[in-house]
Formats: structure tokens, C-alpha cells, sequence
């Protein structure tokens, strides 16, 4: 199993109130797939993606990670997994705006120690070919369009060959057009290189594009299409 | 790949890049200026007087190497004593006054000892002075004040007379009869030191030596070697202020470099959020905000070290009188205060960044 929670939970407090998060979350990933999380608003979708992306600690329970716990690494532990397993990638304002492109991708493999290839290696190469933007590295966040940008931020995400890619609202901030374009290069991404991705979105029709989906309400999971539990029983 | 991170940072917010190198070159300028004109002036000062032309220099008990700082407690009937010790080939008996409007130092000399020890004036115009209101002045004053030989000027609230220019480096700018600044000085038969000129030069320490057991308790210095008396060590409160002028430069150095690191953090909260997210260590993330202080504090030491230069040859063409002396010592003293700005100054807000939540800087907006 790729990526697996126990009894997941999470408390914030604000000022005096403590606010449950996550009150138990057990999902189970398995290696190539392409999950989508649903949700109302503060149903517990962004908390339960920093804790699975290494971004935040647990209050309780276990986030296994190749069968390793990450819910209660410290700083620079949870720092080292985000560099060698994770690839982000948010709503919006993904890319350094003072970078280019290429040079937005390049940090990333400077971080993730995979800088001795350069983006046009064969993988990346494939990659932004792949994703349509081989032909503008050399630009600038403001020169490229909000799709063009995600599509940089997924490639920067993938760069590296991480275990599992997190997307929060990844389209959140696109018109339909480059939305569905998106989500669709999500998915040549899983077809083509066996990518793990899990896309966090609350609109329904985008979860059309997913291998599985898990809903979400009030900090549990109350629906999973496709359950590693649920695919043994035949559910 | 970092530095790359760094300049484009520093290209994308010109105004604030701008303002904190300038206010490091003002920090590097601030200090090479100031310190420069303090070193410069004495050490300017040492070489005239070493300029005389003298092997030794007989001043009275408790004297101080700052010539100006005395008062004419030295007989003057003292020198023919002092003549006729053997070696000693002549003496020329000086009063060193100061004039505080204009400031500049007098002395007042008998012209044919003061030739005799110093081997006489080169005259650029004009003659030696023959009357008590008459005056020589050197070239560098007589450009400052803008005089000519017939000229007159106050000094001492006296209207003296400009009898001849000579060039500068015989121990003052300004020369006069010694009995009449003795008059203006009220000290007649009072002298500040005497210049003495030995008939062999090569054992100056070893006729210092004599003349001290013939006349203990007196200041007897070799002048050849009075330069290297000009220094922080033999005058009180010259290396305290340069220190201070260095205290203050560095705390205006760090108070920038503060501002201005805290300001881009604040701002770039959410690339910092992106970085931390693609795993970026917390060192990554100092040593990226401290690396680009301390670019910005390089650059304003290349821009401090020329502007100084700048400043310096601006205040000499306007106040030829000026000295300054801006030494290897003292830019590299410069470039590391700056230096140390930058670290002192983006230790914090470094810090500050690299414990950014990178889930709360995401939400920054």
C-alpha cells in the first residue's frame, strides 16, 4: 500500500475553541491511482491533503507513507518527505513569479537533489511535451496563462518522480476550458507514467475524471468508490 | 540555482534593492570619509612636520605629539645651550600657534636658523617676510583662501600681509617673525620647540640619547620618525572615535539591512510557502535570505569604496586644505562592517522565514 491512514484526527484550536478537522480518516491508496476527494467547504478535504503531503503534524492517528508514519515526524523530517515522496500542487500562485518557467521547475530538482539533469532531460522532456508547454520555459508567470501556469505546476510537481502528487483545487482558479484540460493531463500523467495523484475538488463533474472517489463530510470519509476493503468484498 | 532565486528577486523589486544598497555605500562612505579626513589630517600633519627637514625635535617637559595641543613654555635662550653640545650643527627655535578663524597652524621663526635646520623655503612667489605684519604662507593655504603675494588676512585678529608663497611641507601653512607672533602671543622669549639639525644624521637615537642626560625630563623626539607618532596610540581619543564612527555606521548598516530583509520576507511570504512545500529545509531558506543581505552588502561596498573615492576628490577640489587618507586597513574595516550588517541584520528575519508554517504561508494572500 502506497499511502494509508488509521484513526486519523486533527484538532486546530482557535482562540479558546478547539475545532475538529478530521475526526478518524482511514483511506488506503494504492500505487497508480488517481483519486479524487469531495466536499462541502470545511468538510476536512485541505486539512486531510497537509497530512498526507507531510505539511502539518497529526493530533492522532498515522499517515503511512510506504509504511512509514509521517503523522508525527518533526519539522525537518516531514521537510525531507515533502522533498523526496511529495509533489504540490494548489489552487493558485504556484510558480515563484520572479523565475521563469524553466527556472521554476529547476529549483525544484535543486531542492529535491535531482539537479544535475536539466528539464529537458527525456523524462521532463515527455513530460512537458505531454503537457503542451516544451515551447514556453523561457517565459514568466505573468506571461503565461492561469492554465499554462497549472500545467508548469503540475510539471514542477512531477520533476522529481514523487510517490504520490496532492492537488488541491487544481482548477479551483481556471474557466471550464482549461479546467477540463487540466484534469486531463492528470490523467495521461496516471495513464502514461503510473503517476499517483489524488485531486482534492468540490465540484462533481471533475471527479468524472478519477479511477475512484472518496467523499467527505464533517471530518469523516462517508463514501469511497473504490476501497481497497471494498474491492475485497466485491462492494 | 539559489543565486539565481536571489538576482531575480533583487531585478523584480528595483526601489527596495536600490534603497538598501545605497544605504550600505552611505554606511562604507560614512566610515572611509570620516575616518579617512581624521587619519588623513594627522598623518598629513606628521609628514610637514617631518617635512622640516630636522633630525630632532626639544620640547618642553610633558609635551605632546600633537604640536597645537601646547603652549610656549621653552625658553628661548635655552638653544644656544643646546648649540653648542657636541654634533648638534644648528637650531632653529619655533612658536606653534594655532589660529581658529581660519584654522590653520602659525609658526613663528628666525628665518635664518629655521633656513639653516630646514634648508630654506622653495618660493613660489614673492620673498621672506620683513616686517612683524607680514606673513608666508604655503601654496595649499594660499589656494584655499584664494591669496595672492599683497594680499592680507586676519588672523590672531590681526590684518597680516602676504609676503611670499612657498611650497608646501616645511611644518606649517602659515610663517611668521618670531618675535612678533611672540608679541600677539604675549610670550616674548617663549618658545613651543625647537628644530635641531645634527652635523652627522645617521645616529639621530644616539645625540637623542646625549641630549637627554644633558637635559632630563625634556621631550626629545626624532623627527624622521615623528609620522609614525602620528598615530591612534600616541593620541588620546583617536581610535575611540574612530571606533565610535564605526559603531554608529554599523548599527545604521543593521537597522537597513533589517528593514529591508523583514520587508522582503513579509512580501514574500507565499514564495516561501512554495519553497517550503516542494521541501525546502529551513537552512535552505536562511542561507537563501542571507545570501541575498549579503549580496546587497557587496555591492553597496563596491558603491561605498567609489563613492568615497568620489566624496574625497569632490571636498579636496572645494577645500584643498583637507587631507584624507583612505588605506587598504580602513576599506577592508568598511567592507566588513557592511558585511557584518548583512548577517546581524538578516539573522532575524531569516530565521523568521525558515519557521514560516508552510501551510499559513500558502493561505497568505
Amino acid at each position: 500500500m502506497l499511502l494509508e491512514t488509521v484513526d486519523l484526527k486533527k484538532t486546530y484550536r482557535t482562540g479558546k475553541v478547539d475545532v475538529e478537522a478530521l475526526r478518524g480518516v482511514n483511506i488506503r491508496i494504492r500505487a497508480g491511482e488517481l483519486v479524487a476527494i469531495m466536499g462541502p467547504s470545511g468538510c476536512g478535504k485541505s486539512t486531510l491533503m497537509h497530512l498526507l503531503g507531510a505539511m502539518v503534524r497529526a493530533t492522532s492517528g498515522q499517515v503511512l507513507v510506504d509504511g512509514k508514519d509521517i503523522a508525527r515526524m518533526n519539522d525537518s523530517e516531514r521537510t525531507a518527505v515533502r522533498r523526496t515522496k511529495i509533489g504540490f500542487v494548489f489552487q493558485k500562485l504556484n510558480l515563484l513569479p520572479t523565475l521563469t518557467a524553466r527556472a521554476n521547475i529547476e529549483i525544484a530538482r535543486t531542492i529535491q537533489g535531482s539537479e544535475g539533469d536539466s528539464p529537458t532531460d527525456s523524462y521532463l522532456a515527455e513530460i512537458l511535451k505531454l503537457l503542451k508547454i516544451d515551447e514556453k520555459l523561457d517565459r514568466k508567470p505573468s506571461e503565461l496563462s492561469g492554465g499554462e501556469q497549472q500545467r508548469f505546476a503540475i510539471a514542477r510537481a512531477v520533476s522529481h518522480r514523487p510517490a504520490i502528487v496532492l492537488a488541491d483545487e487544481p482548477t479551483g482558479a481556471l474557466d471550464s476550458k482549461n479546467s477540463e484540460a487540466v484534469l486531463q493531463m492528470f490523467r495521461e500523467l496516471n495513464r502514461k507514467f503510473q503517476q499517483t495523484i489524488l485531486l482534492v475538488t468540490h465540484n462533481p463533474e471533475l471527479a468524472g475524471y478519477a479511477d475512484r472517489l472518496i467523499e467527505m463530510r464533517d471530518g469523516l470519509v462517508v463514501h469511497d468508490s473504490g476501497s481497497v476493503a471494498s474491492a475485497a468484498v466485491g462492494v | 540555482m539559489k543565486w539565481q532565486i536571489i538576482f531575480s528577486g533583487l531585478r523584480a523589486r528595483p526601489v527596495r534593492t536600490g534603497v538598501t544598497v545605497l544605504a550600505v555605500s552611505l554606511q562604507v562612505a560614512l566610515i572611509l570619509v570620516i575616518v579617512g579626513l581624521t587619519t588623513g589630517t594627522v598623518n598629513e600633519i606628521g609628514k610637514r612636520i617631518a617635512g622640516v627637514g630636522a633630525d630632532i625635535m626639544f620640547q618642553p617637559s610633558g609635551a605632546d605629539v600633537l604640536l597645537a595641543a601646547n603652549s610656549a613654555t621653552l625658553k628661548e635662550s635655552y638653544a644656544p645651550k643646546i648649540a653648542e653640545k657636541e654634533g648638534i650643527q644648528s637650531i632653529a627655535p619655533v612658536l606653534v600657534k594655532i589660529s581658529t578663524s581660519p584654522l590653520v597652524n602659525l609658526f613663528g621663526i628666525d628665518p635664518p636658523s629655521f633656513d639653516q635646520v630646514s634648508g630654506g623655503f622653495e618660493y613660489q612667489a614673492g620673498r621672506v617676510f620683513s616686517a612683524p605684519n607680514e606673513i608666508v604662507i604655503d601654496d595649499i593655504f594660499a589656494k584655499d583662501k584664494k591669496l595672492a603675494v599683497g594680499d592680507s588676512i586676519e588672523l590672531l585678529k590681526n590684518e597680516l600681509k602676504v609676503s611670499g608663497i612657498v611650497t608646501n611641507g616645511k611644518g606649517a601653512r602659515v610663517f611668521m617673525d618670531l618675535k612678533a607672533l611672540q608679541e600677539i602671543n604675549s610670550s616674548p622669549g617663549m618658545v613651543s620647540l625647537f628644530f635641531i639639525k645634527l652635523k652627522d644624521s645617521h645616529d639621530i637615537n644616539g645625540a637623542i640619547a646625549k641630549l637627554k642626560l644633558d637635559f632630563p625630563g625634556y621631550e626629545i623626539r626624532n623627527l624622521p620618525e615623528y609620522t609614525e607618532l602620528m598615530n591612534g596610540a600616541s593620541i588620546p581619543g583617536f581610535d575611540a572615535f574612530n571606533a565610535v564612527v564605526v559603531f554608529v555606521a554599523l548599527c545604521i548598516g543593521i537597522l537597513v539591512i533589517f528593514l529591508s530583509m523583514y520587508t522582503t520576507i513579509m512580501e514574500r511570504t507565499r514564495e516561501i510557502g512554495i519553497l517550503r512545500s516542494l521541501g525546502a529545509s529551513k537552512t535552505f531558506i536562511v542561507t537563501l535570505i542571507m545570501k541575498e543581505s549579503i549580496l546587497l552588502c557587496v555591492i553597496g561596498v563596491v558603491l561605498g569604496t567609489i563613492g568615497s573615492e568620489l566624496i574625497v576628490n569632490g571636498a579636496k577640489s572645494v577645500y584643498p586644505t583637507l587631507a584624507f587618507l583612505i588605506s587598504y586597513k580602513w576599506m577592508m574595516n568598511a567592507a566588513i562592517s557592511a558585511l557584518v550588517s548583512g548577517v546581524i541584520g538578516s539573522l532575524h528575519p531569516a530565521l523568521k522565514a525558515a519557521s514560516q508554517d508552510p501551510v499559513e504561508a500558502f493561505a497568505y494572500e
